[in-house]
């Protein structure tokens, strides 16, 4: 049983998941993989987390979202024992840091933030000598976790002179190392120009596809969606937003044509008519919002009035402008401050 | 990046059992991390090539000049090759061992921070106790290494350059050769635990401040103005508390009759040194959040 929110500005009735069930995601288990409840981590006066709710289910590949400074990398530092939640319950596995302290990590990997390496040791090196603080046994598994990220023929070259994209992949590398159940990356495509945001995302569609556990942290609403089946929004500590992708993107609205004219107030003006078509001026041009066959019909009523059109173009996808609604308005605004509640995490 | 190459081994998928949990890695194999990274540092073999190298110049400096008859067996050192390991030992009190040892000890923890590996290390299967206990066994060992290679390199060069005549004692008596080296080499041994004692400050630093520039620094700041505040008079209750005090309990072993009092007294200041400071460096790692990187 979902509860309804109230209309989203944009007058679609959103079902923002506070208090129902997450749909089931092919080939995830009822397992969790990561329980978090009422989390909260305060520095001072500034709560950075603040009683945020999160429930990965195994073989889910499952994203947490949000712009900077949303508290995303807190939750995931907290995850991996970094720091000290001052509050809520944090399990990974069924295991938790107060019970089981290192042993909690056990089938986990990941990186936060960019990972990073000892510059003057070469990647190699660096990947023997984490395979030896987990056991020795990875070690085996160097040429192999190496190769995946095509490492393979830079491996004895000092981390120091690698590129951010070759650290990025060595870091994939370490956390294969140590075969994890559940992949947390934070920011993974951070920083790497297009081709290698490209393979970042291939890789991590690949890994998720073997059946890994993925926590994905990211403010890219498209490397979201991309890649992961449910979705946490975080702003300002809080979670805003709680479900499946399909769900957001149901939510979302109708994507703007950004419309200019040689008269833009009589092109509103002969906008207000329209059936199925809603204008909004917005930065000195016009969002035009409507069934294709609604926006052909206002196009050629334009003309017909003889105001002409200068561009039309595409707004931001529906999926971002649902992003910023949710991460940049008011906090009196209707969807945001929700919660996700305990019994969607059951 | 090739996107098409095969996975290593990966779960098997949904409800799989995954991986028994990654054996815990232990101090031991944390220590050998330590000492591998340590080895790969070019200042950490420096450090040691200037202890293996720098005696040996320092004698045939001296070897060619007039004795530095002002300081304690300056004017021995054409006498004896027992009395210049002697001098060196005296000079290398005042600011040498400070800064040999902190140059791994006060970097050990802060590089991790400059570096950002925390993260890296802490989020494998190795506890912060673990990691702080193998790093101070490293900073340790690098601290036993450096004095010994200093030891033995300002010894065998002064007795291959100047030789092995008797050594005057400090109340004039005649120490014979044999005897004397045992008691260069235990004079030596004493500097031990108050180096110990400086590894420890500069950890200490090093955890607190997450920088490695106040970890090198410091403590030769602080073995200096300790070095100063002993000298001055009217600190009789303060002065045996100094750390840089136990490095003088040497004397002792060169009077007649010895007295090794003192020395046991800089073994218990030297200890009390270590355990706060690294009392304070475990609390101050363990409680901390990581949140740099």
């Amino acid at each position: 049983m979902c509860a309804r929110r109230p209309a989203l500005p944009w007058g679609v009735p959103a079902f923002i998941v506070t208090s129902c069930r997450l749909p089931s995601v092919a080939g995830v288990t009822d397992q969790l993989a990561v329980r978090i409840e009422g989390l909260t981590k305060r520095y001072g006066s500034l709560t950075a987390v603040d009683g945020i709710d999160i429930a990965v289910a195994e073989g889910e590949v499952y994203g947490v979202l949000g712009p900077n400074g949303a508290g995303k990398t807190t939750v995931l530092r907290m995850l991996f024992g970094l720091i000290r939640p001052d509050a809520g319950v944090l399990e990974v596995f069924g295991r938790s840091w107060e019970q089981n302290g290192t042993d909690t990590l056990a089938g986990v990997a990941g990186f936060i933030e960019s990972p990073k390496f000892y510059p003057y040791l070469t990647g190699r090196k660096n990947l023997q000598l984490l395979a030896g603080l987990d056991g020795g046994a990875a070690r085996e598994r160097i040429d192999e976790v190496l190769d995946v990220v095509d490492l393979t023929g830079r491996d004895r070259d000092k981390v120091g002179g690698y590129s951010f994209g070759m650290r990025q992949r060595l870091g994939v590398a370490a956390s294969l190392l140590r075969d994890p159940r559940l992949l947390v990356l934070d920011e993974p495509a951070n920083g790497l120009d297009p081709a290698g945001i490209r393979d970042m995302r291939a890789l991590v569609h690949r890994l998720a596809d073997s059946g890994l556990t993925v926590l994905l942290s990211s403010h890219d609403m498209a490397e979201v969606e991309e890649i992961c089946d449910n979705v946490t929004i975080m702003k300002t500590g809080s979670v805003v937003y709680h479900g499946t992708i399909s769900a957001l993107r149901a939510q979302a609205p109708p994507q703007a044509h950004l419309l200019r004219t040689t008269d833009d107030a009589a092109a509103a003006r002969l906008a207000a008519g329209a059936e199925g078509l809603s204008v909004a001026t917005a930065e000195g041009q016009l969002a035009v919002r409507g069934t294709q066959d609604a926006i052909d019909a206002y196009v050629r009523t334009l003309a017909l009035a003889g105001i002409a059109p200068r561009s039309l173009t595409l707004g931001e996808a529906p999926l971002e402008a649902l992003f910023f609604m949710l991460t940049e308005a008011s906090p009196d605004s209707p969807p945001h401050g929700t919660r996700t509640d305990q019994e969607a995490l059951s | 990046m090739t996107t098409a190459r095969a996975l290593p081994t990966t779960p098997a998928g949904p409800g799989h059992a995954g991986p028994s949990p990654a054996r815990p890695a232990g101090v031991g194999t944390a220590y050998r991390w330590e000492i591998t990274k340590l080895a790969a540092l070019v200042r950490t073999r420096a450090a040691l090539a200037a202890a293996l190298v720098l005696p040996p110049l320092v004698v045939l400096v001296l070897n060619g000049q007039t004795p530095p008859v002002d300081t304690l067996y300056g004017r021995y050192v054409h006498d004896s090759g027992y009395a210049v390991p002697l001098l060196l030992l005296g000079f290398a009190t005042q600011f040498v061992y400070p800064l040999l040892t902190s140059l791994v000890a006060g970097d050990i923890f802060a590089s991790e921070d400059h570096f950002g590996t925390w993260k890296t290390v802490l989020t494998r299967s190795v506890s912060r106790s673990q990691v702080f206990w193998a790093k101070t066994l490293a900073a340790s060992t690098f601290a036993v290494v450096l004095l010994g290679v200093l030891a033995t390199s300002s010894i065998v060069s002064s007795l291959l350059l100047v030789g092995h005549q008797p050594l005057t004692g400090l109340t004039g008596q005649t120490i014979a050769p044999g005897r004397a080296l045992g008691l260069v080499a235990a004079a030596w041994a004493t500097d031990l635990p108050p180096l110990i004692g400086f590894t420890a400050l500069a950890i200490l630093l090093s955890v607190v401040s997450r920088n490695p520039a106040v970890g090198v620094v410091g403590p030769v700041v602080i073995g200096f103005v300790m070095s100063l505040v002993g000298s001055v008079g009217g600190i009789g209750l303060l002065r045996p508390a100094l750390l840089t005090t136990p490095l003088e309990s040497w004397h002792g072993l060169f009077t007649d009759p010895s007295f090794h009092g003192v020395i046991w007294q800089g073994v218990a200041v030297s200890a009390v040194w270590t355990a706060v400071c690294l009392f304070l460096a475990y609390s101050s790692l363990r409680r901390r959040d990581i949140t740099g990187g």
